[in-house]
């Protein structure tokens, strides 16, 4: 029994003395600890390989989950011509609503991002004296007004330590339904874009790519460019996606960015007759809704991965047009087509602000 | 009979003690230098006390661009750390591993924007670390992956 006890006893000690030697070696390194020896590093793996990372210095956090509401002043909303309907021109004293957007990783390698998007906006029209419009289109915006339900999944996919592609792929559900009453599939919109880039440094990247999209009211193709920089301090940056938005960033520090830039938002929304409220053949008819807005916007970190962001600035009104769309049927009038719009109605420019509280990414 | 009792009782400690051993080794897989993605650091892991730590070793760019002086953390929003060299600095800390080759518990820090996840790391290969850091839920996150890096051998004193 005896030999037993010292046995075990013996084994404890060694092992206690190994951990204590093992924790020991390790704190010790940290103090004398040779730096250069980690210069020249290779990977363990032979055949694994370094990829151009999504990330840049200094640029602002990307946004998990965002809930907002967005604002525009007072303006006058000039609606053509339409069927028996003269035109009109009614006040809308202010055009407001939420924005809810969640953009979430699925996929995260170095190799290969993919991210899963939906964004919901409701757009709500707030008349001077309702009762007494006349025109269709008035009449729609002040009972209804406006929703965008959109889908998107956009893939990052690095080819070597400098070159990348980004492609996304969205669908957009717009139009003035019901939220428990959906419009019919054959009225989504479908967009789509490719980019490839290059990343020399991670002060700066840039990509050219082409895109399908909805974003100037119908329809088009438009060239893409992206570029964002960051000066060596920090300070300075540049955040932008030609056409679709441009921002010239100021960094007070990393928790506080102040912006300059624009906004290119628009989309097609589908103005339903299921209830024969305007006269056939009317069902199918789509507001070519965009909007240019300049903007201030000041984005803040108030506590931990909680940031948020307020924009105030002036609302551009490119496009409030009309079409008649048979059957759902898109069809393509890009810079140059002559085809006539159904209604064209014009809007004057109010001030708008957005507000909105956000989760940001790691 | 009572030597035989006696011999299974020690039988059984040596297997306890082996299989405690083992363990070990397999949480000790973490030790090592790794690359995060963006290649601009490379990470030392090290054990200290039961839990693993990770530290910078390495910067691709060791020098801030506007004082040309060793980059510190300037980012921190605790004032007193922001003259902290980054090189040496510990950007992982208190992971403990769990049996399913993953290491929990513990947190990872950024020093471009000065915050701290919540952070899980998974070995999905003996080179390949899944490291996710997020927010609340694991959901709620983005995983980056590290590669571990081969070290010169040591040289003798």
């Amino acid at each position: 029994m005896r030999n037993v006890s010292k046995l075990i006893l013996l084994f404890l000690v060694c092992i206690t003395y190994n951990s204590i030697l093992a924790q020991t070696d390790t704190a010790s390194t940290q103090d004398e600890e040779d730096y250069s020896i980690y210069d020249n590093l290779e990977f363990a793996d032979e055949s694994a390989k370094r990829f151009a990372s999504i990330k840049l210095t200094g640029k602002s956090p990307d946004k998990l989950i965002s809930i907002g509401y967005d604002y525009q002043g007072g303006y006058d909303l000039n609606a053509g011509a339409f069927s028996i309907y003269p035109e009109e021109e009614a006040r809308v004293t202010a055009t407001h609503g939420t924005r809810v957007e969640a953009n979430i990783p699925v996929i995260s390698k170095n190799s290969i991002i993919i991210q899963a998007g939906l964004s919901y906006w409701d757009v709500n029209y707030d008349f001077k004296d309702k009762a007494t419009l006349l025109n269709p289109l008035n009449q729609r915006l002040a009972d209804k007004g406006l929703n965008t339900i959109n889908f998107s999944t956009t893939v990052y996919k690095p080819l070597n330590e400098t070159t990348f592609i980004i492609g996304q792929v969205s669908v957009g559900i717009s139009g003035d339904y019901a939220m428990d009453e959906l419009q019919s599939s054959k009225y989504n919109r479908y967009s789509g874009a490719i980019l490839w880039g290059k990343r020399p440094s991670d002060y700066m990247q840039w990509a050219i790519g082409l895109s399908r999209s909805y974003r100037a009211g119908e329809l088009n193709y438009f060239p893409l460019l992206m570029y964002n920089w960051t000066s060596y301090d920090r300070k300075w940056g540049i955040e932008s996606l030609l056409p679709a938005r441009g921002d010239v960033r100021y960094s007070f520090n990393p928790r506080s960015l102040l912006f300059f830039g624009f906004d290119l938002e628009g989309t097609s929304y589908r103005i339903g007759n299921d209830g024969k409220a305007l006269d056939a053949p009317y069902n199918d008819l789509e507001i070519r809704r965009c909007e240019l807005r300049f903007r201030f916007k000041y984005e803040k970190q108030l506590s931990g991965f909680i940031w948020v962001s307020a924009k105030v600035g002036y609302r551009y009104d490119y496009l409030f047009y009309v079409d008649q769309v048979n059957n759902g049927e898109e069809f393509f009038r890009g810079f140059f087509g002559d085809q006539e719009y159904a209604m064209e109605n014009k809007l004057t420019n109010p001030l708008f602000f957005n507000f909105s509280i956000n989760l940001v990414s790691p | 009979m009572d030597f035989l009792r006696k011999s299974l009782l020690f039988v059984s400690f040596l297997c306890f003690v082996v299989i405690l051993n083992a363990q070990d080794e397999k949480a000790d897989r973490l030790i090592g230098v790794w690359e995060p993605s963006s290649g601009k650091a490379k990470v030392k892991i090290d054990k200290i006390g039961g839990k693993y730590y990770g530290k910078i070793v390495w910067l691709r760019e060791p020098l801030d661009p506007e004082t040309q002086k060793p980059k510190v953390d300037k980012n921190n929003p605790d004032e007193n750390m922001r003259s902290t060299p980054l090189r040496g600095y510990r950007m992982l800390k208190d992971f403990e591993y769990t049996d399913k080759d993953e290491w929990t518990e513990g947190t990872i820090y950024d020093p471009e924007n000065g915050s701290t996840y919540n952070c899980i790391i998974k070995m999905t290969d003996a080179n390949t670390l899944d490291i996710r850091g997020y927010i609340g839920v694991t959901a709620l996150g983005r995983t980056d992956v590290w590669k571990r890096l081969k070290l010169p051998p040591r040289k003798k004193k």
